[in-house]
């Protein structure tokens, strides 16, 4: 599916260079194999093909892509931390999962009268991952906001290594909750990439359904964030109810309210029922009566409403430049979303959602969600008139097998890519790139100019995860 | 608005309300390195559906107005300190409970150089809430079975 191109050093950055010129886009970077013997790679995404470009890292520094692709920042500075590479033209380098008590080594200098830090985290006040901010502030303007996350780092892609391609799935499933079945399928569709299968009609309308049933509790859980992160509880506690009765649908109807376990290498091994699909059809459906209520009423929330315009602004251009993917970058005016154009899951005609003022601010992201959820009923309601079958994977014309796939699927969040290089039936490498690993820079960037008291409110208007950033 | 205020002793008194049990629990939570699956849950149970302040249970913003020190995920070796922090901030007597598999050391991950866990070979361990993820109310009755203990 994604033929590994060898390039030479001399060749390597003519070749991005290229292909960025003819429209291609980035889409992840990761070091391969052991240091010195392994390879650097970078994923280069178009609607028609992605292509892996990879160069040996025997010589040191490495040139950085940072000059040509300022989204590949992060995964430089991963690649560092974790796989001992170095990186000329990145500098200062600073660090990412390595922890130094040294601040000049991972945080932004910002020096001036009157400015001075806050710091928040690891651990915050309320039930929430573990990360920390480092607030860079003149009164209670942020100049500048540093996110140092990887305190969750748990070694799952090491973790992965050696185990057959089965039951690897369960290190990306652990990856993150929320994210379960979008991580599990970008894996899943990696390993069948590499198998060269394809999945028939029946898988990929299961597969569908639970994409969805994640992104609903997920967009619903989000709507209530943002009303929390403005203190608007009869908000927070409506679309808290209405994100449980989504779970609740998920248990009822797959045995589990993240959906664990409904994702599997070229099979389903979640079906429904006749009565079964009826009976989540109709709970859907009564769920969305109740949604749309709910969102009506939060219109006539004055309080709420007069917080959200013009704060924690991602403009179409930082957007692009800082590789923003998602309802982040929908509402921001960039039509983009791997549902529209697959040809591995069920969305034939799916267009991106897309506002009439995609102003990139805590309301657009908040419409567009609603606007998702919209969609999503649609598709479920569709989907569900069926009876949902196991399906399987079989083999796909024209494609040959290869030791390396690439799964890239639309999570809540935005895009999410798989990589799985594979030694025989077994994982030589996993990388996960989720939505929220692309879109932390957008948010730290987004959040600059804004007010201290407003953070927790951007912050939720992205809700980005910790736990598949870390890994 | 205020008027209410001023007169819900008596309202309370009159109307003969409801006061739960005569115990309570004040539950700081501290993610040691979770998937977010049982934070999403633990965060549910304050929902309207399982609305655990009912039962006399909050989840409270510091470990110094903390009774219990709920702590989920395998323990990764960045989150053994601020965790051990956050214990040492407790008044005594304290509890701590290993919420879900990870922290009770039953995860996918075995013994990796990236982990200081399981929970129990850094803080003693007086509650066990098994699942990945517990559901709110496995969550709510582990906790409430505790709060009915003698001691």
């Amino acid at each position: 599916m994604s033929a590994v191109e060898q390039v030479t050093p001399q060749a390597f950055i003519a070749t991005i260079e290229a292909a960025l010129a003819a429209g291609e886009r980035f889409g992840g970077a990761w070091a391969s194999g052991q240091g010195g013997e392994g390879s650097w790679r970078v994923l280069l995404v178009s609607p028609e093909r992605t292509r892996v470009i990879s160069r040996s890292d025997a010589d040191r520094p490495l040139e950085s892509i940072t000059g040509l692709i300022e989204a590949a920042d992060w995964d430089e500075r991963e690649a560092h931390d974790l796989y001992g590479l170095n990186f000329s033209g990145h500098s200062p380098l600073r660090a990412l999962a390595n922890h130094t008590d040294d601040a000049h080594r991972w945080m932004t200098p910002v020096s001036g009268d009157g400015v001075h830090q806050v710091a928040v985290g690891p651990i915050h006040a309320g039930v929430i991952e573990s990360g920390h901010f480092r607030f860079h502030v003149v009164g209670e303007r942020i100049l500048a906001m540093d996110p140092r996350l990887f305190y969750k780092h748990r070694g799952l892609e090491r973790a992965a290594e050696g185990h057959d391609v089965e039951s690897a799935l369960r290190y990306a499933q652990r990856a993150c909750a929320a994210c379960a079945v979008a991580n599990t399928l970008a894996y899943a569709q990696a390993v069948e990439g590499a198998y060269a299968l394809e999945p028939n009609r029946e898988l990929r309308a299961a597969r569908t359904v639970l994409l969805e049933l994640e992104r609903l509790y997920n967009h619903l859980h989000d709507i209530g964030a943002i009303c929390a992160g403005v203190g608007f509880a009869p908000g927070a506690m409506a679309f808290a109810a209405l994100k449980d009765r989504a779970q609740q649908i998920n248990a009822q109807a797959f045995g589990h309210r993240f959906l664990f376990n409904t994702i599997a290498v070229a099979r389903s091994p979640v079906r429904l029922e006749r009565s079964a699909s009826d009976a989540t059809r109709a709970a859907v459906n009564e769920l969305h009566t109740d949604t749309a209520a709910a969102w009506r009423d939060l219109q006539f929330a004055g309080s709420v409403q007069a917080r959200l315009d013009g704060v924690g602004v991602l403009g179409r251009d930082d957007a692009l430049r800082l590789g923003a993917v998602g309802p982040a970058a929908r509402a921001a005016g960039i039509a983009e979303d791997l549902r529209s154009g697959d040809r591995l899951l069920a969305y034939d005609g799916f267009t991106p959602a897309a506002l009439q003022d995609p102003s990139g601010d805590v309301g657009a992201r908040l419409r567009l969600r609603a606007l998702e959820l919209e969609h999503t009923y649609e598709m479920l309601e569709q989907q569900l008139e069926r009876p949902l079958n196991a399906g399987a994977a079989t083999a796909a014309e024209h494609e040959q097998p290869d030791s390396l796939g690439v799964g890239r699927v639309e999570s809540s969040r935005g895009a999410t890519t798989c990589i799985v290089e594979l030694a025989g039936t077994r994982v030589a490498r996993l990388h996960l790139r989720t939505a929220s690993y692309a879109n932390w820079p957008a948010l730290a960037h987004a959040t600059a100019n804004n007010l201290l008291p407003d953070f927790p409110l951007i912050n939720k208007s992205f809700e980005l995860c910790y736990a598949c950033v870390d890994r | 608005m205020f008027v209410l205020l001023r007169q819900l002793a008596t309202i309370r008194h009159d109307a003969a309300l409801p006061r739960g049990r005569p115990l309570s629990l004040a539950i700081r939570h501290v993610d040691a390195g979770s998937c977010n699956g049982c934070e999403h849950e633990l965060g549910a149970t304050t929902n309207p559906f399982h609305d655990i302040q009912r039962h006399g249970l909050d989840i409270v913003a510091s470990p110094r107005h903390a009774d219990i020190l709920l702590v989920t995920g395998a323990v990764t070796t960045r989150m053994a300190a601020p965790l051990l922090t956050a214990y040492h901030a407790m008044p005594e007597p304290r509890l701590v409970a290993a919420l879900g598999d990870c922290a009770l050391g039953h995860n996918i991950l075995g013994e990796r150089a990236e982990l200081a866990g399981p929970l129990e070979a850094l803080l003693p361990v007086d509650l066990r809430i098994p699942g990945c993820p517990p559901t709110p109310d496995e969550i709510a009755h582990h906790i409430l079975a505790a709060l009915a203990r003698p001691d």
